[in-house]
């Protein structure tokens, strides 16, 4: 089972390869997965590696479990209230909603329990132990014994439940499956009485039993309706929200090298500690010397949005590394000078730009999209001799990748300097070409 | 057999839920659990309040710039080992002097290279079935440290330098290892594949109040009531590094020193703001953002 999970969640740009199937299948072996909440657990800390990756993930996992997919600007209760798997769930559980709820808390019990874990469940079975307890005493009340047996029968089915072997409990995941993907699978769903879940805490609330208070469904919750949390889409052009996600980007361009030279003062350190015992020390050739230069477009009105973002994520980079920033402006295109401050009245020629250390990174901010006639011979050779001179050069581009086409000049610049969307992801990929470049 | 129990916390610290269940994942699967998150999160106590809790064996490695496998799993001391091989001439020489003591080598045989292996934080770790392995801050080692311990992750296996012994531990024994990182670098995907990934959120207001209740039980609430109003207000205004709950519990411990009105008055002057705000820029932004507008700050903080 679970064979065409990896590729599912490669559509959401998860990669689960066999390694992490083989741990999910071991987490089944070892008890860990009882229910579809511990499905989302493990899952979770197999595949996620990065925060950015949850929003996606639980996307990836509503799809793939509960045919339950987001479409592009949905809330994750829009989506589960627009869904068959939900629908159906509601069916089964109508006799423990009163009518008192409304649809808000209708979407927070099914949350609840899709994010059941084992774990809640045995919380409710051991408060179950203490009710008892505290309880003993008053059984002669009629309507105590009824509520009573009513709660002892759902938390029997939920012992029950946690008592079925690994055996039991895949066939049962695997004939859920195959219904939830036929349109008209009837009988027992993945959620509700006959499914994963059973009997959620609608029913023990009442007696002040409480399963999964603080549990998965309240954390899925916050990541999918939360900004702070989601969706801080990698592909999303930059801005304040993934301003960080574009720093972890940019963390890449320290280069590590796998040259290792021979460590003169670490061997004579050692050596002497040792006793007059020299064995040579190897260290790795670093290069941490980081010099980044950054030239901005900050002529255009369709600049606006982006040039403080730009800045603060260059800015964050400067106190994150000790480098050397250097930030220049231009509009639309560099002809050949470039300027110093955001105002563009002190200006610098390129010759002089193009003396400095061939180490410099490049970055280039800008649409690139101006009048045919503005991009002509002096501005064309400006960017070749830039290109010659610094070989680690990028251009970034806030328009979308898929509007560049409809432009000339963005066309015309991304043939002279390569172009990448100004985005976490497009950032990423610059600087993995970057270090690619040796001089 | 190590303990595989779902453990949620002891008396001092609060587990957080999530981080719980992950942690218990970690340690049924044998494997190392990552945790990652702000600074100031609680990632390093967990390990450590865990050990104390159940009462077991710990280890901890801090990482640094300087980290390298020799000094996390074992290294070989030549020095004693030169030593101990010119023992035997030395002691000879003597004889023949006519000099009756003789040099020990403190039960060592240079014959058996074991003797002079010198076993870090892991290779003890993995020696004592049911520990406790921390390695702190990974994120502060080479890139090559993560790397070279791969092999000893995913095998359970450490090979000793120069004896060639093999330390392995089954599955069941497996120490359970928590690694933090504060993501100043990324991890490689291959290190990270082989590791149970938790990242920490920075806790709300209503868990925070559970935190604090756990490190300063006698604060009494009206202090806490106003001082959350005041911390998190700082984080929502952006700062370059916003206040964590380490700042928070320091701020607490110097206001409660003294009696409820004067702690509320202080925290709401924000005296002691050098234990919230670590930067110039973020001080400058703070002092312009709220302290120029006091009054209006007042009357949001003050709890009715």
């Amino acid at each position: 089972m679970f064979e065409t999970l990896p590729h599912k969640f490669s559509e959401y740009k998860i990669p689960v390869d066999v390694r992490a199937l083989l741990i999910l299948r071991k987490a089944m072996e070892k008890d860990l997965v009882r229910t579809l909440g511990d499905i989302y657990n493990v899952l979770k800390g197999i595949v996620v590696k990065d925060p950015e990756m949850m929003g996606p993930f639980t996307k990836a996992y509503y799809d793939y479990f509960l045919n339950i997919k987001m479409q592009y600007g949905d809330s994750l209760s829009d989506a589960i209230l627009r869904s068959d798997t939900f629908r159906k769930w509601k069916e089964d559980n109508l006799d423990r909603m009163g009518d008192d709820f409304d649809a808000e808390d209708i979407v927070n019990m099914f949350l609840d329990d899709v994010h059941m874990t084992h774990y809640d469940i045995k919380e409710v079975l051991d408060g179950r132990e203490l009710w008892d307890k505290d309880q003993g005493d008053i059984e002669d009340k009629d309507s105590e014994e009824s509520d009573e047996n009513q709660l002892t029968r759902s938390l029997d089915k939920m012992a029950d439940y946690s008592d079925l072997s690994l055996e039991e409990l895949l066939e049962r995941m695997k004939e859920v499956m195959d219904q939830q993907k036929g349109k008209h699978g009837g009988g027992s769903h993945w959620i509700g009485t006959g499914g994963i879940s059973p009997y959620g805490h609608g029913g023990a609330a009442k007696d002040g039993l409480r399963v999964g208070g603080t549990g998965g469904g309240k954390m899925a919750r916050k990541v999918l309706n939360d900004r702070k949390y989601f969706p801080v889409d990698l592909d999303a052009i930059l801005n304040d929200n993934n301003v960080d996600a574009a720093l972890a980007s940019l963390k890449g361009i320290i280069e590590e090298t796998a040259e290792e030279k021979l460590d003169i003062p670490v061997t004579i350190n050692k050596g002497l500690k040792r006793g007059g015992l020299f064995i040579p020390e190897i260290k790795n050739k670093e290069e941490d010397k980081l010099q980044v230069i950054l030239i901005i477009d900050n002529g255009g009105y369709s600049m606006d949005p982006y040039i403080r973002v730009v800045q603060t994520l260059f800015r964050k980079m400067k106190t994150r590394f000790a480098h050397d920033l250097e930030t220049y402006y231009f509009h639309n295109t560099i002809y050949n000078r470039v300027f110093l401050d955001a105002r563009r009245t002190k200006s610098v020629e390129i010759e002089r730009i193009i003396k400095k250390d061939p180490n410099y990174r490049v970055f280039f901010v800008g649409d690139a999209a101006m009048a045919a006639y503005e991009l002509n011979g002096i501005s064309v050779d400006s960017y070749r001799k830039m290109k010659k001179q610094f070989k680690k050069i990028a251009w970034l581009n806030p328009e979308p990748e898929r509007y560049w086409a409809h432009t000339f000049t963005t066309m015309v610049i991304k043939e002279l300097i390569p172009m990448f969307p100004l985005s976490p992801k497009g950032i990423e990929i610059a600087v993995q070409q970057m270090n690619r470049k040796k001089n | 057999m190590a303990d595989k129990e779902f453990w949620t916390g002891s008396e001092k610290y609060l587990c957080d839920r999530d981080l719980a269940q992950s942690f218990h994942i970690a340690r049924t699967l044998g494997m190392p659990l990552l945790i990652e998150g702000e600074p100031g999160t609680g990632k390093t106590e967990l390990p450590l309040q865990y050990a104390a809790d159940r009462d077991l064996e710990l280890f901890v490695y801090p990482t640094g710039s300087k980290s390298n496998v020799e000094q996390f799993v074992a290294r070989f001391d030549h020095v004693k080992y030169l030593r101990d091989s010119q023992i035997e001439i030395l002691n000879s020489q003597r004889e023949e002097k006519g000099l009756v003591s003789k040099l020990s080598t403190g039960g060592r045989n240079p014959e058996n290279l074991a003797d002079y292996v010198v076993k870090g934080p892991a290779a003890q770790a993995y020696s004592a079935p049911n520990s406790v392995l921390l390695i702190d801050e990974i994120d502060k080692a080479p890139r090559e440290f993560p790397n070279d311990l791969l092999y000893a992750l995913s095998h359970r296996k450490f090979i000793m330098p120069e004896s060639g012994e093999v330390l392995d531990i089954s599955e069941d024994d497996m120490p359970a290892i928590v690694i933090t990182s504060n993501r100043e670098q990324e991890l490689p995907t291959a290190f990270k594949g082989r590791c149970i990934y938790h990242y920490i959120h920075f806790p709300e207001a209503d868990i925070m109040r559970q935190i604090i209740a756990k490190h300063y039980p006698k604060v009494e609430n009206k202090i806490v009531d106003v001082a959350l109003d005041v911390f998190y207000h700082l984080r929502r205004i952006g700062l370059e590094r916003a206040p964590t709950t380490r700042e928070l519990l320091n701020w607490l411990k110097y206001v409660k020193t003294y009696s409820t009105a004067e702690a509320i008055d202080k925290i709401q002057k924000l005296e002691g703001l050098g234990t919230l705000i670590k930067t110039q820029t973020d001080l400058e932004r703070v002092q312009k953002k709220i302290l120029n507008n006091p009054l209006d700050f007042k009357k949001r903080s003050t709890p009715n």
